[in-house]
């Protein structure tokens, strides 16, 4: 990650110094070892603090909605789940591909801080380094062999995009796919929720929503929530008052995870962000998986010429609620 | 219009009288409201209407709204696919709808709650067995409580 990441800085300048483009969303280092968060670049000079390594998880798609980024040329590092979220934006007409310059960054996963804290291989660390398929966590007194499996966010070990799937310019070598063959796993969690009796589904998901603490989070950081006006902070409206009130968090959350659905590109930002640890990727893929089994497969952001499944029909389709021959698809 | 509920109904559960709204669709399910009254058939007073221009203009805000506002059970009613007045409108229900009930379901609310179905205007007889229906069920499951704004009075 350091060679690609010297790459980086140099097509960076480069494209700073050509007038390519006039500014480049990348990430940037923070204070932590952790910290790795998005920055704009406008200056050749201040590139030096631009930043790759196996923290910088954050999706900088939604950075293009930003009202500066207006009527600008801008330069994008994406990774294979950001190119999913770019390509919805493109699809919902937030974006106009033509004013971006998209950099691909081949991602084979980043690091949760919370696992790497939970194994205790935070104390003293000074540095993480990469070899073959293993990640060496180094402190003072020694080195600590650890799988990539261990560390990395749950997202990213079901990822099925480690590659961008869109890019004017591709850095680094692309990944192969087979070490992230669990992207058929996904549905386990929802299946196992599923298999729950209806009172114990919702004394489950009860205690979920009661956590929330409507910091809209998980709204602010999703790709597919772009709507320049959200109903949700309309307060006139009384949709989600100044009350801690158990039926306004269900509201706001089946409202969010509904309003993605069809375009939520499982990037899995929404629960990486959640202050609360509430699993909101059961909920969009639970969505999810009901689109693939009932109208076909579709992954968002893969292709924007083609339609989404919930702003389109077939004749023939068929639904959960009718009794009959095409009646409730049968578990 | 006819306001009498079947008596079996009405016998189960003396103290408890649910609430249940029913969206129908201006062309097809509210004519079908109107021919089961014009026909004598009875169906419960504790359904209250709503009528929609299509039942595409439902969408899932109105639904958890009801819910939380006091309704028991929420009902949607349009046109058979294919009839639709506006050419197209069910057929995005039925895609919607699915994956509403789906969504409901899967957080843990009862399934007999939300019901979704075709009423054409010439059927009156289906209109008052669904509403029956769905208002004994409804009457078995209790007044709804999980998805209800605890400051709610009616």
């Amino acid at each position: 990650m350091e060679k690609i990441r010297e790459e980086i800085k140099e097509i960076v300048r480069q494209a700073l110094a050509s007038k390519e483009v006039d500014l480049i969303l990348a990430w940037e280092k923070g204070q932590l070892w952790y910290d790795s968060y998005p920055a704009f670049f406008t200056e050749e000079q201040g590139v030096d603090s631009l930043v790759w390594d196996q923290f910088c998880v954050n999706n900088l798609s939604k950075y293009l909605l930003d009202d500066g980024m207006a009527g600008q040329k801008v330069g994008i590092l994406v990774k294979g789940c950001d190119t999913l979220a770019f390509n919805q934006l493109v699809q919902d007409n937030r974006i106009i591909r033509d004013n971006v310059v998209l950099y691909g960054l081949p991602c084979s996963g980043m690091i949760d801080p919370a696992k790497v804290r939970r194994e205790g291989l935070d104390r003293g660390l000074i540095k993480i380094k990469k070899t073959g398929d293993q990640l060496i966590f180094v402190n003072k007194e020694q080195q600590i062999k650890v799988l990539p499996t261990q560390v990395y966010y749950d997202k990213c070990l079901t990822c099925h995009y480690p590659n961008p799937v869109i890019y004017d310019r591709l850095i680094g070598e692309k990944v192969a796919n087979e070490t992230l063959a669990t992207h058929a796993g996904r549905f386990s969690a929802v299946e196992e929720l599923e298999e729950l009796s209806t009172k114990d589904r919702f004394a489950y998901w009860d205690q979920q929503f009661s956590k929330c603490i409507r910091c809209l989070a998980c709204r602010n950081i999703c790709p597919a929530c772009s709507c320049e006006q959200c109903t949700f902070d309309d307060s006139e409206l009384e949709i989600l008052g100044k009350a801690k009130e158990n039926s306004e968090d269900k509201f706001f959350h089946l409202i969010r995870a509904y309003h993605v659905a069809g375009r939520c590109v499982d990037c899995g930002e929404c629960s990486r962000v959640c202050p609360q640890g509430i699993p909101l990727e059961k909920l969009n893929r639970k969505l999810i998986k009901d689109i693939n089994e009932l109208y076909g497969e579709y992954q968002a952001g893969l292709d924007p010429s083609i339609k989404g499944p919930l702003v389109t029909y077939q004749l023939e389709d068929t639904d959960t609620f009718t009794a009959g021959e095409r009646g409730r698809k049968q578990k | 219009m006819s306001v009498i509920a079947s008596d079996a109904v009405i016998k189960k559960e003396a103290g408890f009288e649910p609430l249940i709204v029913a969206f129908c669709c201006n062309w097809c399910s509210y004519a079908g409201a109107d021919l089961a009254g014009t026909s004598r058939l009875n169906y419960p007073a504790n359904i209250k209407i709503i009528r929609v221009p299509c039942s595409c203009r439902v969408n899932a805000n109105f639904v958890l709204r009801a819910f939380q506002r006091g309704a028991d059970g929420v009902i949607i009613a349009g046109c058979h696919p294919g009839d639709c007045h506006y050419m197209t409108g069910n057929y995005y229900t039925r895609r919607r709808m699915s994956l509403l009930k789906n969504l409901l379901e899967f957080i843990g609310i009862e399934e007999a709650r939300f019901k979704i179905d075709w009423i054409s205007a010439s059927e009156g007889n289906k209109f008052a067995e669904v509403m029956n229906d769905v208002l004994a069920k409804v009457h078995q499951l209790g007044p709804n409580r999980k998805l209800r704004d605890s400051r709610w009075r009616r």
